[in-house]
């Protein structure tokens, strides 16, 4: 309900051009990206792979207009993040996209249905509670809606998130190593739920791994190397 | 040795981490401000002791109506002290055909051993400060003098045989205290004179006095020494029982001292205490690796508390410093109100400003170190395994004893102790339940709220216990602010209310029956406003209840010297004005055998409603029945008694009056007309001691002021302190909020909502538990009645929630410019 109208239409839904990152440190300016374009369409899934420390988070972080670059631009189904001040970022955030991170990022004071309702109370939804519900029945948690964070397992957490992200029915979906903290099997069933809730809602998905199966799962991939686009496909 | 070194190099590394900043700081507070307030008062302390002490003109008078036996001199020869003496007598002067009857004294070289003779031979206004009284054949006399006997200086004067030459006029004498001598016109003779006046006979009436001046372990010791030897009609002086006017002005400003200090401990006390929290939360995890790594848990707590004496003991050492700059400052300031002499500080302050560091260390952060402890190594695996809490009561325990010993030092005080600890544990037991209370009932009632409210109001019940401890903090940093506010408003407001502008500065006693009517009229015609006349009996008690007075009275009390001596009574229609009944009734006729007696003497004589008195007036005697105790302002200078008779029953004895009248500046020589209309007239100047009064307690003000300042300024401090030391998960939280949408405007109105109510509630209960300490600390500590104030009850919730929410919102502010991604790679 919240979906960009862009979505259908053939335009690219994501536009970098020429995006770089540099941040000062105590020894000094680190460029930590550079000259990086990348044009992502509607529904496609794309997956970023490079070692540790090649800038994959950084550039997810850009993408996703949690950061701003240092040159170049990117623009959201078709909004250059330029025009956007912090708060025109955050309601981009609020209605059109998703988040997954490795280390699950949720509130720890708020129940499961609590971090589910959470973006959609963001925007005013009055109906949060049962769209809430409807998806942590979807990802298969009916039964913990009412546990904190603390009471949940890793992959149990993740699956809150998954449900989390998706509430909004996001245009987008960033999902930074999803499985990286988790066991192998239980990393395959949030993969699998996360690129079924993909295909029902017809999301445009982002993904940052280490996992070649994973990356495998995904249309296209690139490969970052000291904060550069080495490889694309 | 290894141990230590692994301490220091952890210490370093979460000192670069900027881990301690919050602590660090908190200490520095802490210890700069009791340094300060510790240096501060003993010097403030010293430097009032000694100014009092100018008023006696010594540090100790013997005040005797025989002269000195030798070997008292000798005494204080072998202690050391030095030594001066005065004698005075009433003597008539005549010349050039006028009468005077003035008051001489005779005094030795060293007069005044403490404070100064002001002096001048033309310009009054401008006069010369001395430490040396009249060399001999000199004579230094009071300005009225000259008037009176039409002289000028340089003339002769003969006291008794000696002629001696008028060199000076004498504009301030440190010593001319309210007794009877300092009523008559003053002259000032050297002692080596006052055997050539041949005034003095035997049997003359004579006031000796020996001051002394030395090191106080001395002077306790010759105090020791001469007490059991001195007659009736001596008496011991030192600042406390000389001015007991003076003394209850810097006994209570001692107190408030005393209280700024306990105030500032607490304060940094809950400031330490959050931020060793902080710590702690921050460190389970290493804690938990380390134990991981093979540590034990008692190396774990060696360690941490190795780090944390380095660590205090150099925060300590570096408040120490900060304190004595401080301090230093402080007087600075105050330069032109003080004294000119100001004492030094004892080097025993500054090491009482870091034991103080160290003990509100220990006591503080011994309770979150103690859970590092029982932090399990599972904890790495599972986050929901945070230490329980290790028995609550042994570490609530360690941090409340350790207030009390804190509390119980500065006051000394053990009942004073007592109640503030059990004041502040019942305060925080209830206060704790009201805010559970309020948690749980309104959590229902969220939903209807809109969004900023009701995630405003949700973050504080989801954690009750965290809530709770924070309200707590904030609630007694306020009170602790609230008490010292209002408590330095209330001392003074007292103070100016006891000596306002025209507070009388004269009294005239021994009017007769018949002068009465003119005295008055004169008075009037001056346009001097008097206070009542009271008609004045002398008499004497002798027996409380068949009883010889004197078989029941302990010695030295104020009962014993009320006995010794001849009293004043009055009668009165009604009870006198600042003259309040606490017990029984005031008579209904005016001819009961009955008496009204004063509080405090009724305290010392042992008796209650319904005993006998027995009084000798002249020759007859007369008993009555106590009817009502009255307690008495004695800090007004207004005329008070001890004793007051219906009307009737003094009647058939001879009585004089008495009134008090203030007469302005410029006026003296009113004096003069006085004394000439009405002889028999007793003048009694208290001008000069009321000016002392009035300086001492505006220098007491200004440094009250100062200390007030300092200690909000502290409070607020913390304060910042405290909401920053609550901020890591705020911010953490509002980071993934704004990541998944939220405006900054909704963050921050989340963050104000919560804040504000948790000062808010603050607040309130700083309010009431203020007003709670406040009725006891007057009654116990003060002896004044504590007044509800309004304006505070209006206020203080007011500034509480603005206060708190201020500094949340200003804390969380500066996070909110950087980007969301920056602060969730911080994990
Ligand atoms: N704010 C910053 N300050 C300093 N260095 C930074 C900052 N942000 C990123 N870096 C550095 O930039 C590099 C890229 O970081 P980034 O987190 O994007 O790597 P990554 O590819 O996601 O690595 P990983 O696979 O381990 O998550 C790293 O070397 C990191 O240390
Ligand atoms: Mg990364």
């Amino acid at each position: 309900m919240h979906s960009s109208p862009d979505k259908q239409s053939n335009a690219p839904i994501i536009e970098a051009i020429n995006l770089g990152k540099k941040v000062s440190t105590s020894e000094g300016t680190l460029e930590i990206l550079s000259s990086v374009d990348l044009i992502i369409n509607p529904a496609d899934t794309l997956a970023i792979m490079g070692t540790s420390g090649s800038g994959k988070s950084t550039l997810l972080s850009l993408l996703a207009a949690l950061d701003e670059p240092t040159t170049g631009s990117v623009s959201l189904f078709g909004q250059p993040l330029a025009q956007l001040d912090e708060d025109g970022r955050a309601e981009l955030r609020n209605q059109s996209i998703g988040f997954v991170f490795q280390s699950f990022q949720l509130l720890p004071g708020l129940t499961a249905l609590e971090n589910v309702m959470l973006p959609l109370e963001l925007c005013g939804d009055k109906n949060a509670a049962d769209a809430a519900q409807a998806l942590l029945e979807r990802v298969g948690l009916s039964n913990r809606t009412h546990h904190t964070p603390r009471q949940l397992s890793g992959g149990e957490q993740q699956r809150v998130a998954l449900a989390r992200a998706f509430v909004t029915e996001p245009g987008i979906l960033f999902a930074d190593e999803p499985t990286g903290n988790l066991d192998s099997k239980t990393g395959e069933q949030i993969v699998e739920l996360l690129f079924e809730l993909n295909r029902e809602k017809q999301t445009t998905l982002v993904l940052v791994t280490h996992d070649e199966p994973l990356a495998a799962l995904c249309q296209r991939t690139i490969r970052l190397e000291a904060g550069t686009v080495v490889c694309q496909s | 040795m290894s141990e230590l070194k692994l301490a220091l190099r952890l210490l370093y590394r979460d000192g670069r981490s900027g881990e301690l900043t919050i602590l660090v700081l908190a200490l520095i507070i802490a210890v700069t401000s009791s340094t300060a307030i510790a240096l501060f008062a003993d010097r403030l302390q010293q430097t009032m002791g000694r100014q009092a002490a100018d008023f006696l003109a010594a540090d100790m008078v013997i005040s005797s109506s025989s002269s000195i036996p030798e070997s008292w001199w000798k005494k204080a020869s072998e202690l050391q002290l030095k030594q001066s003496s005065t004698t005075e007598f009433s003597s008539v002067l005549m010349e050039n055909e006028s009468l005077l009857l003035a008051g001489i004294k005779a005094v030795t070289d060293h007069y005044p051993l403490r404070g100064h003779l002001k002096t001048a031979t033309s310009d009054l206004s401008n006069p010369e400060q001395t430490k040396k009284g009249p060399a001999t054949l000199e004579a230094w006399i009071e300005p009225r003098i000259l008037s009176a006997l039409k002289l000028q200086i340089g003339d002769t004067l003969r006291v008794g045989e000696q002629p001696l030459k008028i060199t000076r006029l004498i504009t301030y004498e440190p010593d001319k205290g309210g007794d009877l001598y300092s009523l008559q016109p003053r002259v000032m003779i050297n002692h080596a004179d006052l055997e050539s006046t041949h005034v003095i006979q035997p049997g003359s009436h004579i006031h000796y006095t020996a001051q002394f001046v030395g090191n106080e372990r001395n002077l306790v010791e010759f105090k020791r020494w001469i007490k059991p030897k001195l007659n009736p009609s001596q008496r011991i002086l030192d600042i406390y029982d000389e001015r007991p006017r003076l003394g209850s002005a810097l006994s209570r400003a001692e107190r408030y001292l005393g209280l700024s200090s306990i105030i500032v401990v607490l304060i940094a006390g809950i400031a330490i205490a959050m931020a060793t929290r902080r710590y702690g939360e921050r460190h389970f995890n290493a804690t938990a690796l380390l134990r991981c790594l093979g540590c034990k848990q008692s190396k774990i707590i060696r360690l941490y508390a190795l780090q944390f004496l380095i660590l205090g003991g150099s925060a300590s050492l570096l408040g120490c410093l900060l304190g004595w700059f401080a301090q230093e400052g402080l007087f600075q300031l105050l330069r032109d109100l003080l004294p000119t002499s100001i004492a030094s500080a004892s080097p025993f302050s500054l090491l009482f400003g870091f034991a103080t560091g160290m003990v509100i260390l220990v006591g503080f952060a011994m309770p979150p170190l103690l859970q590092l402890k029982r932090v399990s190594p599972l904890r790495l695996l599972r986050h929901d395994l945070d230490p329980l809490p290790s028995s609550g009561w042994l570490i609530y325990g360690l941090a409340l004893s350790v207030i009390g010993l804190l509390v119980w030092y500065y006051t000394d005080d053990l009942r004073m102790t007592f109640t503030v600890i059990g004041g502040g544990l019942f305060a925080a037991s209830i206060m704790a339940g009201i805010v559970w209370l309020l948690i749980k009932s309104s959590s229902k009632s969220f939903g209807r709220l809109d969004i900023g409210w009701r995630f405003g109001l949700q973050s504080l019940s989801r954690h009750p216990a965290k809530t709770i401890s924070q309200i707590l903090a904030f609630t007694v940093t306020l009170v602790a602010m609230i008490l010292s506010f209002s408590v330095r408003n209330d001392l003074l407001d007292d103070w100016k209310a006891q000596l306002p502008e025209s507070a009388p500065n004269h009294f005239a006693i021994n009017i007769f029956a018949n002068d009465r009517t003119p005295f008055q009229k004169l008075l009037e015609g001056q346009q001097i406003q008097s206070s009542r006349f009271f008609p004045v009996t002398r008499g004497r008690l002798v027996e409380i209840n068949g009883i010889k007075v004197r078989k029941i009275v302990s010695k030295e009390s104020t009962g014993a010297r009320a006995t010794q001596r001849q009293l004043s009574l009055t009668s009165s229609t009604t009870p006198p004005d600042g003259n309040q009944i606490i017990e029984g009734n005031w008579w209904k006729s005016d001819n009961e055998a009955v008496v009204s007696i004063e509080q405090k003497l009724a305290q010392s004589l042992k008796v209650s409603i319904g005993d006998k008195l027995t009084f000798t007036i002249g020759s007859e005697q007369m008993q009555v029945a106590i009817s009502n105790i009255r307690s008495v302002n004695w800090d007004t200078m207004k005329p008070n008694f001890y004793f007051i008779f219906p009307p009737s029953a003094l009647d058939a004895f001879p009585q004089t009056y008495l009134t008090s009248f203030y007469l302005p500046p410029g006026k003296k020589d009113f004096l003069n007309k006085l004394i000439e209309h009405f002889p028999a007239v007793t003048l009694l100047d208290v001008e000069t001691l009321l000016n002392q009064f009035k300086m001492i307690l505006s220098q007491l003000t200004a440094a009250i002021n100062y200390l007030l300042y300092f200690a909000l300024a502290a409070g607020f401090t913390v304060l910042f302190a405290a909401v920053y030391s609550t901020l890591d998960d705020r911010i953490h939280n509002s980071a993934l909020m704004r990541t998944l949408g939220a405006k900054r405007s909704l963050i921050k109105k989340v963050q104000l909502i919560e804040f504000t109510v948790l000062g808010f509630i603050s607040g309130l209960l700083a309010l009431a538990i203020s007003e709670l300490i406040l009725s006891l600390l007057y009654n116990q500590l003060f002896g004044m009645a504590h007044q509800l104030n309004l304006l505070l009850w209006f206020l203080t919730p007011l500034a509480g929630g603005l206060f708190v929410g201020l500094a949340g919102y200003v804390g969380i502010r500066h996070v909110m410019d950087l980007p969301p991604a920056s602060i969730l790679r911080n994990l």
